[in-house]
């Protein structure tokens, strides 16, 4: 065998590697585009897809469900989002108890668990998150996707140098993927701002009185537990936190800052009439002093770097070996959306929403949210 | 096995393999990455492998395209044009001519915030009027390396300050100020520094021996059409973003690269790109292995454990663990290095003002882009000026480097006194 042929049988070699490579990769890849089903509770009236409300979006990647739960008696108008950053799991799976458990009286629910329905196909590099976290019902398990905090570049490419957004705020070129910087959204705008701009439209349109964005971020962030507020929702957040610190659950209350463009708390409320409330959880997985990455990161919330860094004075949450698991989280924001929609209602009776089989949050609490999950297959 | 022992063992089999074995800087990462998977029980993580290279795919595809147009340049005669040009304004007054250079070289990075597109641009257009006038290459590659590291963070656009201050939810307002403050006296002083005792001026004679044959006088202005172009739509874009489309920084370089074919000298376009890819093709691997191995120091927790010591020394020290581990970790990435530990040491410092610590920790973690193994300034620099060996830069470059680190921890220590002032 001479040189040549040997170089020819090298590079043949390197090439099938090489393919076999993307090929496995490739389909780990692929499958994070596939939606893990959500089963709704009997008392869905309607799942409508967010391309209603901007046909631009029609069968693209972000157009996500919308659960619409309708009581029999006219009422308050809610809007619920999930997964707007796809990273903060609470926000997104309380958002799945709510539409796989409730039943609503009076008044209309519209939930929207995977808001950035692109941000669930990707994680982001270097941050080595797990595609997926399981949790275990009585019949079996139920795998949903940890995503990346901003839209997947394969559906937004490139991102410019310097993102100014529709409400004029210059940012990094990658915040042009962030939907919780897109507000209030355009029309013609990229993928991330259209989407931005259709959730704005179901705001205006459907006369949302009440409009709640679910998240999560990092211990060592200063609005943490927190319920961040518009300023045309303080009275509503200020009834609301009494009602939780009765429940013991303790959440800093933070005004929307006015400098601070693009985000739900202030965009919605600038721009619609709704009382527009964020409520943030704390997730030791997307915090950047996480110890090993793991799915049981995020469903234990332990992690030892987080017990020394509460040592030393670095968080701004308590934090202990028991760490914050996502049941704790989880009950948190079902437990401040049945606060705020109480307090919604004895503020304006003719706002009032009047929910049944509402996930429990003490429930949620001590069993997991797994209790309150539908089992797989079922229906 | 613990995480920091994971870690440290990545590190040792990359020291290992780079410097004992001698195997190229991007395989030994992705290889050490690959042990630190299996050794985390991870097994060959084939996904996260793949995954963390993709983490600098946009870095990638900007030093590919400009390496596209930079060898354009070369090719087409344009760059002999400008050479000429400059030396004839310029070939009598030093100063005017360190100053005009230094400011061309951070234009690119001040529009960008990249120091590689600063390198690759106008770095190659400054390259041989400096040395024409008398320059060692390892000095001007320095020059051309630190003029680029301060248009990084120069504003108006200071990316590694967006990118802790999209960590902290801090508007990109009120910048321009603080970071003129540390970038300016410094542009000033290295450029005489590194530049004024180092070149001469030369007579009208001496002029003609020296000038390279430059297309421009055969073929007209339109032979500055391509840098104009690359230039005025990246100011543009910047300046005018309603008006002018953001394309992409490698489409930019592109179309400079295909104004170099239309309006410059012949070349073979097929040759040129072979040569970029050629000479792009060891900081690319280098770049996607780092990727590789950043992915799996976070999936086995050393990424945590780095962030934590740092995080965890006694107040008095806070400062030197940020003047250290800030470039350390830059070495990877300046961006990452923002990201990973910036934000967190903004935090620390939250008593203090954010405008001016988030300045102060961008010019820090900026001279990550001078450490190897990636030093992507240095790197590009030495390639520019045709110097093989980057540490002889590198090393030129400790002086106004340690400058930069002390104006920055400077900055921070008194941002308290400069809030009430400014």
């Amino acid at each position: 065998m001479n040189r040549h042929t040997i170089l020819k049988a090298a590079n043949a070699l390197l090439l099938a590697g090489v393919l076999s490579v993307t090929w496995f990769a490739g389909r780990a890849f692929h499958r994070m585009h596939v939606n893990d089903p959500i089963y709704p509770a009997p008392g869905l009236t309607e799942k409508i897809l967010l391309s209603r409300y901007h046909s631009a979006l029609r069968s693209g990647p972000a157009d996500t469900e919308i659960y619409l739960f309708s009581g029999k008696e006219k009422g308050g108008r809610l809007l619920v989002l999930g997964g707007t950053h796809p990273n903060e799991p609470a926000g997104f799976l309380a958002a799945v108890l709510m539409v796989e458990n409730l039943q609503v009286e009076k008044g209309d629910v519209w939930i929207i668990p995977r808001a950035n329905r692109s941000g669930f196909t990707h994680n982001d590099p270097q941050e080595a998150s797990p595609q997926r976290f399981v949790l275990t019902t009585a019949k079996g398990d139920r795998s949903f996707r940890f995503g990346s905090r901003l839209t997947n570049p394969v559906h937004q490419w490139p991102d410019p140098i310097l993102h100014i957004n529709p409400a004029g705020q210059v940012l990094s070129g990658s915040d042009s993927r962030n939907l919780n910087r897109a507000y209030p959204g355009k029309k013609e705008g990229v993928l991330t701002e259209r989407t931005a701009f259709a959730i704005m439209e179901l705001i205006r349109t459907e006369g949302i009185d009440l409009a709640l964005d679910l998240h999560e971020a990092a211990p060592e962030y200063p609005v943490i537990n927190a319920m961040v507020f518009h300023e045309n929702s303080a009275e509503l957040a200020a009834v609301a936190l009494m009602d939780l610190q009765l429940q013991n659950m303790d959440f800093r209350l933070e005004e929307s800052p006015p400098s601070l463009r693009g985000l739900s708390h202030r965009e919605w409320g600038d721009h619609s009439e709704a009382a527009s409330i964020l409520l943030e959880s704390a997730n030791v997985s997307h915090g950047r002093l996480k110890g090993k990455t793991s799915a049981s990161l995020i469903v234990e919330g332990r992690d030892k770097n987080y017990v020394r860094a509460a040592a030393r004075g670095l968080l701004f949450v308590p934090f202990d070996e028991a760490g914050i698991p996502l049941k704790e989280r989880v009950a948190r924001h079902l437990a401040a959306v049945r606060s705020l929609t109480a307090g919604l209602g004895d503020m304006h009776p003719d706002r009032e929403i009047i929910l049944h089989r509402f996930p429990s949050p003490e429930l949620v609490r001590e069993k997991g949210a797994e209790a309150c999950l539908a089992p797989p297959n079922q229906r | 096995m613990p995480d920091y022992l994971i870690f440290l063992s990545m590190v040792g089999l990359f020291a290992l393999l780079a410097m004992l074995f001698k195997i190229p800087i991007g395989l030994s990462l992705a290889l050490s990455a690959v042990a630190g998977s299996i050794l985390g029980g991870h097994g060959i993580a084939l996904r996260h492998l793949i995954e963390g290279s993709f983490g600098y795919f946009d870095t990638i595809l900007i030093i590919f395209c400009a390496m596209i147009f930079m060898k354009g340049l070369e090719a087409s005669g344009i760059l002999d044009g400008i050479t000429s040009s400059l030396l004839t304004t310029f070939h009598r007054r030093k100063a005017g001519l360190l100053l005009t250079l230094m400011f061309l070289l951070m234009f690119p990075g001040m529009i960008t915030g990249s120091s590689t597109a600063a390198v690759l641009s106008t770095g190659a257009l400054v390259a041989p009027v400096l040395l024409k006038l008398g320059m060692s290459r390892v000095r001007t590659a320095a020059l051309i390396a630190m003029g680029a590291i301060l248009g990084m963070i120069a504003p108006p656009v200071n990316i590694l300050v967006m990118i802790m201050g999209a960590g902290v939810d801090m508007p990109y307002i009120g910048l321009t100020l603080p970071l003129l403050i540390l970038t300016i006296p410094l542009a000033v002083l290295f450029s005489l520094i590194l530049g004024y005792r180092h070149i001469h001026t030369v007579g009208a004679e001496e002029l003609r021996s020296i000038l390279p044959s430059s297309p421009r006088r055969t073929q007209g202005l339109r032979t500055a059409v391509p840098p104009l172009l690359v230039f005025g739509w990246l100011l543009g874009q910047a300046a005018f973003p309603r008006l002018i489309p953001d394309i992409g920084i490698p489409a930019v370089f592109l179309l400079g690269s295909l104004g170099c074919l239309v309006c410059g000298g012949k070349f073979n376009p097929f040759k040129v790109t072979q040569d970029a890819v050629r000479d792009s093709m060891p900081i690319l691997a280098i770049l996607a292995g780092v990727g590789m191995f950043i992915q799996i120091m976070t999936l086995t927790g050393g990424r945590g454990w780095t962030v934590m010591s740092f995080l965890s020394l006694p107040p008095a020290l806070l400062y030197l663990g940020i003047a250290v581990s800030m470039p350390l970790f830059g070495a990877v990435s300046a961006y990452g290095s923002a990201s990973i530990l910036g934000v967190p040491f903004i935090l620390a410092l939250i008593s203090k003002n954010a405008v001016f610590t988030s300045s102060a920790l961008s010019a820090v973690a900026s001279l990550g882009d001078l450490m190897p193994p990636t030093a992507l300034a240095g790197m590009f620099a030495a390639q520019v000026v045709g110097e093989p060996n980057y540490f002889k830069v590198l090393k030129l470059c400790l002086l106004p480097a340690l400058m930069l680190l002390a104006a920055g921890i400077g900055l921070m220590l008194l941002a308290g006194p400069l809030d009430k002032i400014i």
